[in-house]
Order: C-alpha cells, then structure tokens, then sequence
C-alpha cells in the first residue's frame, strides 16, 4: 500500500455554487434540447400554431375580403395571446414533466447523486435548464404574433408596443407555472406520463367545470387559470376569453393564487427528490 | 480534520471503505445485516456473494442512494452521510447495471456526469472514453450501444472522478471473453496507480482472478474476510480418485476419519475433506489410496485439487443456510 500524489486537486473545496447551478443547468438543457421529438412538439404547440393561425386566417382574408377581415390587429394580437397562453401551457406541461421524471425513470438519477451533488441542487437545476427551452419558443410565438398583428393589420387598428411587451410577459407568466407545476408534480410522482395526463385533463376539462360552478363561490379564485386570467393585460381581455371569477377578483389575490400554483408542486418535488431512495 | 490531505489516495486508517454494524432493512426482511467491512486503501477488493446476498444494497449505502437503518461508515476517511460530498468527490461507482439516457451519446452522457463534479471532470471525459476503448463510438446515440459498450461507458464514467476509490457492481456483465480479460487488466493498472477497487460480484472466478482481498457474504451477513490466497486456503479439499469398482471404492471409504462425505460420479469416487491444512489433505489422500488397493480396488488416478474460493464460498454459505434452517 502507497501514498501516492496524482492529482493536486484532490480534497480541495469545491467550486463557488454559482458555477456550479451553471454546469447543471447547462447539463439539463442539453438533456431537453437533445429529445427531438418534444423539442418539435413544443415548437409546433408555441410557434407553429401562431403561424398556422395567422395563415389561415390571412389565406381567408386574401380569398375573401368582404367576408373575412385582415389577420393582423388588436383582436387577432388578442387571440394570438388566448392560443400561445393554452398551447404554450401544453408545451410547458410536457418539458416540465419531462424535467421532473426524466433522471429518475431512465435510471440515471441514482448515478447523479452518486457524484456527492446535493439532491436539491440536482432539482433546482431542472427549473432554468427546461425554461432555457421553453421561453425562447413562447418568445418567437408570441414576437411571430406581434409582427403579424402589425404588418397584416390592415385597416384595423394596431397594437401598441406596450400592450405587446405586456402580453409578452403575461404569455410567459402562463408558460413559467405550467412548466413549474408540472416539474413539482413530476418530480414527485416520478412519472412522466401520469403526470402529464392529470395536469391536462385538470386544466382543459376540470378547471372549466370548476370555474362554471356557481356553488363553489370564491372558492373558485383559487384556481390557477383565475389567477392568470386576472393578470391578462387589458388590451387582450376580448380576445383573451377570461372566466367570470378573475373579474372581480383583487390583484394580490390572483398574485398569491399563481404563486402558490408554482410554488406548492416546487417545494412537493423537491421534498420527494431529497427524500427518495436512489 | 479531514482524513484525506491533497494528492493522497489513502485515508489515515489505511482502509477506504469501513463499515460497523451496517444494517438494512426492508419491512420484516434484513438485506443487510449488522456488517463490518474494512476494504484496505490501494487494493483490489472482491465483495462476494450469491444474487440477493446484500450486495447492492450495501454498496446503495455507502453511496447515499438509500439510508442506513443503523450502523456507521466511512467512504475515504469521511463519516458517510455527514460528509457525504466530500467522500464521494474522489469516488467513482457503478450501482447495479449502468444505465442512460439513451437519446444522448455516449460522450454527452459523460458530459452530464461531469458537470454535477468538479470542473476538471469535464477535461478527464476524453481519457475515460480513451481507457474503456470507446472513444471511437462516443459520438453515437447510446440506444445503439451493446450490453458490453454500455458496460464500458459506466466504467467511463467512473473514471471522471479521477477516482481514489472505484466501487463497481457486477461490473463484467455482459462484456465477452476479451472484454473481460481487458477489464482484469484495467483494474490491475488501476490498483497499481494507487487506486482502491471495490468489486461487488457473484462471480467467483472473476473475483479471484482480479482481487487481493475479499469478503463473503451470504444473506446480508458478512460471514468471511481477508486475503484471497488465506480465504482460499481455508477452504475445504477433497481427493478425487478414478477407480475400477466405484460402488465398492464408496463402500470403503463411507466413514473413512477424514471424510465428510463420500460420492460417486461414474468411474470416479469424490471424498469430500473438509477444512483441512495441505499436509493433512495430503495424508488422507495416501491413506484413502492405501485402503482402496487393501480392499483390491484398481486406483487409475488420484488428485488433490488445490483448494479454491469456490469451494470456501461453498462451505461458508452452505454453513449459513444450516444455520438458517436450524
């Protein structure tokens, strides 16, 4: 037996975290960015159905003047916002679940921890390594559907720069908590496909009912699509479809309403990954 | 205090893994239990024992993947869990089959590997790749990859760690006869850079041929340990001797004093020893051959096989369901 000196980096500290949630984060991405499948899937639910949109309704316009009006403007901006906030939270649904069960269903989680990495650093680097995918896609939806709105504008009126830039940011609010809720709820179940499931059937069949049931009162504000609907940027309200509860609710409570949508899944999945044997 | 200085691979206790009173439970079944182990740092180090004996379980431990229910370790000098990071910075396993994301290529699931590790793991990818011969199809989608090469690439992946300490789980499934004659070859260079290798296996062979030390364990329970040539040593021998009349040879020889047991296989009589020295083994040998040509049995050929780990994990682990079923 022999005391040999390699590597004078051995037993040294590790390096500042910073560098090290950007090793991680940048490791995730490239997790994402290489599924090709889901990558064209998020494109098509984010960019191509504003394109598919706008085309559609600018090869009408082009066949029929008189019947149907240009494809740009305030009120196609305003559905533009409708389709990349619903589609764009599908997208985020199927990243985030990806996220969140992906390690852990491919078996490879284990060989993570394996490394001495904290659990909960392995977590938080899922959070900016699916967003990394995410938000450039709502983006250039969302920037697809402002230039269209303003060079096939017409005769309508067009949209102001910042009505653009706010329903940027509220497209994007939508997208960031699907995507959040979904990595929470995935990398608690460890499943990707249940997951998915459960949050789609939630948002698009159950949140509906919910919201129409009158008997559940101000329950209902507690809804996420309540709380988002209520941060809908005034200029889209005709075009964006918001439910009758988000109307009358207070500001801070549809703060507090997404908040705890984002964050209750969040804190779940990181307890779980923490927790879970390996 | 830390136990591990800069640049040096063996921890102050002189042993890199220590184990006491390990133990593992799952509802009523103990996977592991009450185990001592003492793995010597710069060594190669067999962990032995029939599928379901504990193995892996024990190995999950040691690297944080499920929590001990009592007992202590050390990984390197470092308490584990409480310096769970700091151990497992220069060590480098292979729990159970290494898996992938099989969308990646080879090379990309190291680059993942590497980024949750020091900044210089990623600079050692290329050399690992290089080592386990798979630079070559690195670039390729690992859902491609043969049993053998997805071996390979979890040895790899080791391998970034710049390990001092390699603990690696039934590591030459699925690698073909001159993968794994690689394979001992690798771990030897291994060991002689100061490297220690753990190497959990049900294989005895492999284990004798590649460790230096092993432990035995049966049941969650580790029920020999030490040098291979003494555990070897230890084991019990037998004389086999190829005879003219094998059922009379049987009838001379049932309840000869060194016998524990007498069988008959074709024109050959196998007298089981026991735990024997050499030179006793050697005496009964002459002796059974004087009682065969006393009793006109024809003796075309006797051995004494050497003894072997095989047979010492036979007797071990034969003792212990004994003991179970008592």
């Amino acid at each position: 037996m022999s005391t040999i000196t390699i590597n004078q980096a051995a037993g040294q500290a590790r390096p500042r975290p910073g560098a090290v949630a950007r090793r991680l984060a940048g490791a995730e991405f490239l997790k994402v960015r290489k599924r090709r499948g889901l990558v064209a899937l998020t494109a098509l639910l984010t960019v191509g159905a504003v394109v598919l949109a706008g085309g559609v309704l600018a090869i009408l316009h082009a066949a029929d003047p008189a019947k149907y009006g240009p494809a740009g403007g305030l009120g196609n901006l305003a559905n533009a916002g409708f389709i990349v906030s619903s589609l764009g939270a599908v997208a985020a649904v199927l990243v985030g679940a990806t996220m969140g069960a992906g390690d852990v269903q491919a078996g490879v989680f284990r060989d993570m921890v394996a490394t001495g990495r904290s659990r909960l650093a392995l977590f938080t680097a899922r959070i900016p390594g699916g967003l990394a995918l995410l938000w450039p896609l709502v983006t250039v939806a969302w920037a697809t559907a402002c230039t269209g709105s303003v060079l096939l504008a017409g005769s309508l009126s067009r949209p102001g720069v910042a009505l653009m830039i706010e329903g940027g940011l509220w497209v994007l609010l939508a997208a960031t908590v699907a995507y959040l809720m979904a990595l929470g709820l995935a990398s608690l179940a460890g499943s990707r496909s249940a997951i998915v499931g459960i949050l789609l059937a939630w948002q698009f069949a159950l949140t509906p009912l919910a919201l129409g049931a009158a008997k559940l009162g101000v329950l209902r504000e507690g809804l996420l699509t309540a709380g988002l609907d209520r941060m809908i940027p005034a200029g889209l309200l005709p075009g964006a479809r918001p439910d009758p509860v988000s109307a009358t609710m207070p500001i801070a409570v549809g703060v507090a309403v997404i908040a705890a949508w984002a964050v209750v899944p969040l804190v779940a999945g990181a307890w779980r990954t923490c927790t879970r044997d390996a | 205090m830390r136990e591990l200085e800069a640049g040096q691979r063996v921890p102050a206790s002189g042993y890199a893994v220590e184990t006491t009173g390990l133990t593992k439970r799952f509802g009523d079944r103990t996977a592991v239990d009450r185990v001592d182990l003492r793995v010597p740092a710069g060594t190669a180090f067999g962990y032995l024992g029939p599928n379901g004996a504990g193995k892996t379980t024990l190995i999950r431990m040691l690297l944080g993947l499920t929590r001990a229910d009592a007992g202590s370790m050390r990984l390197l000098g470092y308490p584990v869990p409480a310096q769970r990071a700091a151990a497992l910075l220069r060590v480098g396993a292979m729990a159970e089959e290494p898996r992938f994301l099989d969308h990646l290529t080879g090379r990309e699931n190291l680059r993942i590997n590497a980024a949750a590790r020091e900044p210089e793991a990623a600079g050692q990818i290329e050399a690992a790749l290089e080592r386990v011969g798979l630079r070559e199809r690195a670039g390729e989608r690992v859902a491609r990859y043969s049993t053998g090469m997805r071996q390979r690439l979890g040895v790899a992946r080791c391998l970034l760690a710049d390990p001092h300490l390699l603990i690696l789980d039934e590591p030459t499934n699925g690698l073909d006869p001159a993968g794994v004659v690689e394979f001992r070859a690798m771990i030897a260079t291994l060991v002689a850079e100061g490297r220690t290798v753990m190497l959990s296996s049900h294989l005895l062979d492999e284990v004798e041929k590649i460790c230096d030390s092993a432990a035995i364990v049966d049941r969650g329970r580790v029920v020999a340990q030490g040098p291979v040539s003494e555990l070897s040593a230890e084991g019990s021998r037998s004389v086999v001797a190829q005879v003219s009349d094998p059922g009379r040879a049987l009838r001379v020889l049932t309840g000869h004093p060194a016998a524990r047991s007498v069988s008959e296989d074709g024109q050959r009589v196998r007298v089981a020893l026991g735990a024997v020295t050499g030179d006793q083994a050697r005496l009964a040998a002459a002796d059974i051959n004087r009682r065969l040509v006393e009793h006109d049995v024809d003796v075309w050929r006797l051995d004494l096989p050497a003894a072997t780990l095989e047979e010492r994990f036979l007797q071990v682990t034969h003792k212990m369901q004994e003991e179970v079923a008592a």
